[in-house]
């Protein structure tokens, strides 16, 4: 009893000393339905400098203080936010860009292309962020004027812009550049932004609330006021939901909670296509996973519709098989068809091959709801075929660590967001790509990926990227499972969001918040 | 004052037990802190650079040595993934930790032994089995049932309490403090539900066997009223056991406090915890288990205190 008086009475003193008392000195009065937008998430932010956040909610957080040069279309195309307009010399050995010059940022300075120049050395120099890998073709960033500037490159790379142009955050050079390192530089007070909305509080592991921009350069958004509220259970999150105290879920729904919000007549579900993909990859290195004829028998051991409409209850779609999935009408290939579930002919490449009992360990994270359904059904279906796959659930940063070092037979895992074809099929089947987990090496299509990411159009790319991913698939270098139809879920008093695809992106983009509005 | 020292040195000790286990344990987690910020095909000459950076190039031994130097000084690092120290993000979360932890205490021990009192008085009537019924149900609870059932009765379904979180954004004053109280309720009572059990059968023991004892007898025959009998005579000598308890499951309390904060979205130090260990925060996981270690050490050590004042044979012994 004495402890418990204890404890309560030192955490009230606490909670005086260090500021988490419940009092909000100097917070606004209670805001008019209308007013505020209540987002939920499911994870705290990790890091509030946008260089190095890298979680989906140090997205969602910093997408609206920090702008980009470039928003996505739900085609995955390139549209204009801080800059106007790109073009590459015909060389293709450098490009430049115009910004727009109605854009501030909080503390009153414009931001200009020494902003652009200065995010893009920033994350070159000391190498970090997911940007680091997408720069390495980078001569020399240059301003010409505040709203325009230059990069040059050491070979052609028409990825390049669409990279930067999507992934990288501009950050204010005149804060950034008082940190003695930018990768430890904390952001976590004074926030100098210029996005639509700017962060006035953090309350860590309860809420991060947000004002509107009333001068934000393209236009100023409809509600006054977003906060992000962090539901760390996703059941909670929804019954928060359903109770009104959030109007979005900014998470994907998983397939089943999602089928269980449909009909809800005062909820709204937004079909969100994925940019990535679920797939499992064979080991190239290893025998017998050397022989394309045992991938492909693997291949055909998968009962794909079966995992599309049980695992995931009819929320996903076919690829085809392919890596240039359905999301990306500029590359799909219509020609490609799926590999059939076929254990017959499964037995037959295997016997044509010489190879009988095959035993495989399959790893995966056990703590990815829908993974984890689907592991169990490859490992049925294969054992029709005659493989044994041993299904290896494991702690996600011992998948991680096991995924890096290259050390499985078969990787169950998925992409979220492959949005670049020529610059992701680099990253993950070119010789010696970071992402390469099957440890692929072929000559020909490593070819063939350079010659796509030296094309400095979408329709230059597009032949030599569809021949790379014919030889993916005919190799079975990957086998592509499904594309997810992410779900998410709002208020039905809300209306007026933008999707955009991925889970990234989805009706939480800057672009989608920025239009939204109550129902009148 | 030998009592006190002897326990004050025994606490010392399990805290820095606490920290040794605690900081050779996070360095066999697997996987790789330096990719929580640099590119995942960044160059073995970036990598060395980056651990470094972290100060985890350098031998276990020296790492140690200079961790637990830092420790003495009140220093706990500066989080890997945050970039902030680590005191600025757990004194954030460990006043909420406490008050839940606290006043989940109160009310179990504030229910657990009146209740245990009246199984006892009544030993073997239907009101005891019921309490006894009732207790083992409720050793063999889970919070994360509890809550979600709470929850979806009295905060979804009843709207009486919220969802989660831990305070309304417009409450200010008196009135955040209020809303803290009415955020607390759910949590609070989870927490309490599931520790119950152990206090009503234990103080029910107890009390059952003092209340058979000589001293218990000559108090009757003296003419000593039976309320004064229980409250003053019986019951100071069958509360060690339940202090001692209390002492004891504070572990599993704080244990607890770490899922309930999960599904009450309570913004406390459980919470940074499963976080940093997805995040392979070095930093942030040992100096969350440090505090935790304390906050259980020096309750321990005041229960420890507590027992000797109400049993002067403990203090002896």
């Amino acid at each position: 009893m004495r402890c418990g008086v204890l404890l309560a009475a030192g955490a009230l003193v606490l909670m005086t000393a260090c500021g988490a008392a419940p009092t909000t000195s100097g917070a606004p009065g209670v805001a008019k339905r209308g007013d505020r937008l209540t987002i939920g998430t499911t994870a705290d932010v990790a890091n509030l400098n946008p260089l190095v956040g890298n979680s989906r909610t140090d997205s969602w957080v910093t997408n609206l203080m920090y702008p980009h040069l470039m928003q996505m279309d739900a085609a995955g195309r390139r549209i204009p936010y801080l800059a106007t307009d790109w073009a590459y010399a015909k060389d293709g050995r450098s490009a430049t860009v115009r910004l727009r010059d109605d854009l501030t940022w909080s503390d009153g300075r414009p931001v200009t292309a020494d902003d652009v120049v200065f995010s893009v050395n920033a994350v070159r120099k000391e190498r970090f962020g997911v940007v680091a890998g997408l720069v390495t073709a980078l001569d020399e960033a240059r301003a010409l004027s505040p709203t325009s500037l230059s990069f040059t490159f050491t070979r052609p790379d028409g990825t390049f812009l669409d990279n930067v142009g999507f992934w990288l955050p501009i950050v204010p050079k005149h804060v950034f550049e008082k940190a003695p390192s930018v990768q430890r530089f904390a952001n976590d007070a004074a926030w100098v932004s210029a996005g639509p909305y700017r962060l006035t509080r953090v309350e860590r592991g309860q809420r991060y609330v947000m004002e509107r921009v009333e001068s934000f350069g393209p236009g100023r958004p409809a509600v006054k006021e977003v906060v992000f509220r962090v539901y760390p259970d996703v059941n909670t999150q929804v019954l928060a939901l359903r109770n009104g105290e959030i109007d979005l879920i900014a998470n994907a729904l998983p397939p089943a909670t999602a089928l269980a919000l449909k009909g809800d007549p005062e909820i709204s579900l937004v079909e969100v296509p994925s940019l990535g993909w679920a797939h499992l990859q064979y080991n190239t290195r290893r025998e017998p996973l050397d022989d394309v004829r045992v991938r492909r028998a693997l291949a055909h051991a998968v009962d794909y519709p079966a995992i599309r409409e049980i695992a995931l209850k009819g929320l996903a779609s076919s690829a085809r098989s392919s890596v240039l999935t359905p999301t990306q009408p500029d590359y799909a290939d219509p020609g490609v068809h799926e590999y059939a579930h076929d254990p017959a002919r499964a037995r037959e490449l295997l016997r044509e091959a010489g190879v009988s009992g095959l035993s495989l360990d399959l790893i995966y994270d056990h703590a990815d709801p829908k993974i984890a359904r689907w592991a169990p059904m490859v490992r049925d279906s294969a054992r029709k075929a005659g493989v044994t796959i041993t299904l290896r659930g494991l702690e996600r940063n011992t998948y991680m660590d096991r995924t890096h070092r290259r050390d499985f037979d078969v990787y169950a895992g998925s992409w979220a967001i492959m949005d670049n074809p020529p610059a992701n099929l680099a990253l993950a089947f070119r010789t010696g790509g970071f992402l390469n987990y099957a440890q692929v090496s072929d000559p020909a299509l490593d070819r063939l990926i350079d010659q796509g990411g030296r094309a400095l159009t979408r329709e230059q790319a597009r032949a030599p990227i569809r021949r790379a991913a014919r030889i993916i698939h005919e190799q079975v270098y990957d086998n592509v499972l499904y594309v997810e139809t992410l779900t998410v879920a709002h208020s039905a008093r809300w209306t007026g969001f933008k999707p955009m695809p991925s889970e990234l992106l989805s009706i939480v983009n800057p672009l989608s918040l920025a239009a939204v509005k109550p129902v009148s | 004052m030998r009592f006190i020292v002897v326990r004050l040195l025994r606490g010392l000790l399990t805290l820095w037990f606490a920290v040794t286990v605690t900081f050779f344990l996070v360095r066999l987690l697997p996987g790789d802190p330096v990719l929580a910020v640099a590119d995942p095909g960044m160059t073995e000459e970036l990598r060395a650079k980056l651990l470094a950076d972290l100060g985890l190039d350098r031998p276990l031994g020296a790492q140690y040595a200079d961790y637990l130097n830092r420790l003495l000084h009140g220093d706990l690092g500066v989080s890997f993934r945050q970039s902030v120290p680590v005191t600025t993000v757990l004194m954030e979360r460990l006043p909420w930790t406490l008050l839940l932890a606290g006043s989940a205490l109160l009310v179990t021990v504030g229910l657990g032994v009146p209740l245990g009192v009246l199984a006892a008085t009544r030993a073997r009537s239907l009101t005891d089995r019921v309490i006894q019924a009732s207790g083992v149900t409720a050793q063999s609870l889970f919070v994360p049932s509890v809550g979600i059932f709470l929850l979806v009765v009295f905060g979804a379904n009843l709207g009486w309490f919220p969802i989660g979180g831990a305070v309304d954004l417009d409450a200010t004053g008196p009135a955040a403090w209020l809303s803290a109280l009415h955020h607390l309720v759910l949590p609070c009572l989870t927490l309490a539900l599931v520790q119950l059990g152990g206090y009503v059968l234990t103080m029910r023991a107890t009390l059952v066997d003092a209340l058979g004892a000589d001293y218990v007898s000559l108090a009757r025959a003296k003419g000593v009223r039976p309320r004064a009998v229980v409250w003053r005579h019986a019951l100071r000598n069958a509360l060690p056991p339940t202090a001692a308890l209390a002492g004891l499951q504070l572990g599993t309390l704080v244990g607890g406090a770490v899922l309930t904060e999960t599904i009450y979205a309570y913004p406390g130090v459980g919470r940074a915890v499963y976080e940093a260990v997805g995040r392979l925060d070095f930093p942030v996981l040992q100096g969350a288990f440090v505090l935790l270690a304390a906050t259980v050490v020096v309750a321990g050590l005041l229960t420890d205190l507590a027992c000797g004042l109400l049993d002067p044979r403990m203090r002896a012994s």
